[in-house]
């Protein structure tokens, strides 16, 4: 190799592949509030966009259920998404008179207490 | 009522004792509902945004304002949603209404490091020329202009406007309406006279003593200890009492010994313990007699936000043996002897007060009924529990008597709604700065102050008054 100090140092900066190296290569980021144990874990870059954590075995099961979900949450006609669960909502929906889908109820209650289902599209993120 | 019977049984007083004393029965409340479940909260959760809240009370209210709008402009009128809005096309839009005032606290500006300011200080009013209204509905905004009174609206009411928009992207308002009295329930009053005292901001641990003395002219009127035979037959037919708020003085919340360390603090009581066990004498001596409603205020230990919850009974050892002592929520409803109440404590007008051009009490009270909202600046200026299900302080159904506590001085009125309800407004005044309490006659719906006054220093004759 190179034997000069400033090269050997502008070497090691750029890297094999020119990659930059991120301060979360060294310290990954814990999230607070993991309620999956057993997912695999990405480290947060705060300029890119997050992956959301799901279980790898749930979302390959209903990958088409869980975006009739999303596409629940994202629907602005049933108010806010964010701080309540998804049945909450449901429910809210359907005593104020807006009609939600009823396969959404149905999902939501066959997978009871699996949080990718209960929680909204935002839970990650607190308030 | 009391000089009527007064002026017939004086010579009572000066008679010699009898051998049987008279006695008179308290009126028993034929039925009492207490309908204010939907302000208990079970247990709180804060971690939600209050977003919510406005998202449901626009639901809620959007079918009502509809109703009323094409009731008021024709049934042919266009309604549209913000982002449907064409240039100068007539028609009607609803949503919230935000009001950006210039003086409004705010806690960003407070903290900003740039600009180096020192907090605000506090005023009476916070309204500005420059104030600007915006409506919101669930996707956009827009500002407005014209036939709307930028004054005196406050942030947060729902209400349907009728005008069309400008080229500039402005809202011009030819008319506006709001939802209205809800329809009432018929009252089934009793055939008698009975009557409701109302009383507020007693301000207890305030330190000056000038209010005991009136505050136990009126346990001892409403406890029958007091006047001749006519007297007590008349506060016989005293049925309950309800003490709106503020029971304990401002004083007690000492900022002091609120924001020192703890250290420092150890060894001094709160000031909100004594007053706290006058307090508990005196229920104790109203509880014995007849039935009584406690609600809290904004000086009282209960928590800030509202909905406030009910003052805990552990703090009443001796009043709490009664079952006559009824510690309610702010603010509070319900059914005596088929007439509905509906009342608070007085911080949703407070606020009103602050934000609006309204000065008079009565006149903000019977525009947050005409508005069909307790208070639309919750939770903008005034503290709120981030309900997301329900906005409960929406009226549902139309109260025979709706009150508000601690005015500055008593007004009442009686109100005809457009349907034909009937609603006796009353501002109750603060007992501790005027002495006066209000007597609802639930027969006729009547209302009269009754006021105490004690000896003052700079009175020659030292005069005992009970006037009405």
């Amino acid at each position: 190799m190179v034997c000069d100090p400033v090269e050997d140092a502008v070497w090691t900066q750029l890297g094999a592949m020119g990659r930059k190296r991120l301060i979360t290569d060294s310290f990954q980021v814990v999230k607070r509030q993991r309620r999956d144990p057993d997912t695999k874990e990405g480290s947060l870059q705060p300029e890119a966009v997050p992956v959301p954590a799901e279980s790898p075995t749930d979302s390959s099961l209903h990958p088409a259920q869980l975006e009739m979900l999303k596409q629940f949450d994202l629907s602005w006609e049933y108010g806010p998404c964010t701080g309540i669960t998804r049945l909450q909502r449901w429910e809210r929906a359907e005593s104020l008179g807006l009609s939600p889908p009823l396969m959404v109820r149905e999902t939501l209650l066959e997978h009871e207490g699996d949080p990718s289902f209960m929680h909204c599209l935002w839970r990650d993120y607190p308030l | 009522m009391f000089s009527e019977q007064a002026a017939r049984t004086a010579q009572g007083l000066l008679a010699p004792p009898s051998a049987e004393a008279s006695t008179f029965a308290r009126v028993p409340i034929s039925t009492y509902t207490n309908c204010s479940q939907h302000f208990r909260l079970g247990e709180r959760s804060f971690n939600r945004q209050y977003a919510h809240i406005y998202a449901t009370r626009l639901i809620q209210m959007r079918p009502l304002l509809l109703e009323r709008a094409r009731q008021k402009w024709g049934s042919g009128i266009a309604v549209r949603k913000l982002c449907e809005l064409q240039t100068a096309e007539k028609c009607c839009i609803v949503g919230t209404l935000f009001k950006s005032m210039q003086l409004q606290p705010s806690i960003l500006r407070e903290i900003s490091e740039e600009h180096n300011l020192l907090p605000q200080p506090s005023r009476t009013k916070y309204i500005h020329q420059s104030d600007e209204l915006i409506l919101e509905d669930e996707l956009q905004r827009i500002k407005l202009e014209g036939a709307v009174d930028i004054q005196k609206l406050v942030t947060g009411t729902i209400l349907a406007l009728y005008g069309s928009e400008r080229e500039d992207g402005r809202f011009v308002v030819e008319d506006h309406c709001f939802a209205d009295l809800p329809r009432q329930l018929p009252r089934r009053g009793p055939s008698t006279d009975r009557f409701v005292l109302l009383v507020s901001g007693l301000g207890l641990g305030g330190g000056s003593g000038e209010s005991f003395l009136g505050m136990q002219l009126l346990v001892d009127v409403v406890t029958g200890q007091l006047g001749a035979e006519g007297e007590q037959s008349c506060a016989a037919q005293i049925s309950r009492v309800i003490l709106a708020g503020n029971l304990l003085s401002q004083n007690t919340q000492n900022k002091d010994t609120i924001n020192k360390a703890k250290y420092l603090t150890k060894k001094t009581q709160a000031a909100s313990v004594e007053a706290v066990k006058m307090l508990d004498e005196i229920l104790l001596q109203l509880s014995a007699s007849v039935p009584v409603d406690v609600m809290p205020g904004e000086f009282d230990p209960t928590n800030y936000t509202l909905p406030q919850q009910p003052l805990h009974h552990c703090m009443f050892p001796l009043a709490g043996a009664y079952s006559t002592l009824q510690l309610v929520t702010n603010p509070y409803q319900a059914d005596i002897d088929g007439v509905r109440f509906l009342g608070t404590s007085g911080q949703n007008v407070n606020d009103i007060f602050k934000y609006s051009s309204m000065e008079d009490y009565l006149e903000i009270l019977e525009w947050t009924l005409h508005v069909g909202h307790l208070s639309p600046t919750a939770p903008d200026t005034l503290g709120c529990y981030p309900f997301y299900k329900t906005d409960p302080f929406i009226f549902t159904d139309c109260p025979h008597v709706y009150f508000c506590g601690n005015a500055p001085r008593f007004q009442s009125k009686e109100l005809t709604g457009v349907d034909g309800q009937q609603v006796l407004l009353v501002t109750i005044p603060d007992f501790s700065a005027t002495q006066t309490a209000c007597l609802i006659n639930l027969r006729n719906l009547t209302c009269q102050p009754i006021s105490f006054s004690g000896f003052s220093a700079d009175e020659d004759e030292g005069e005992m008054e009970i006037s009405h």
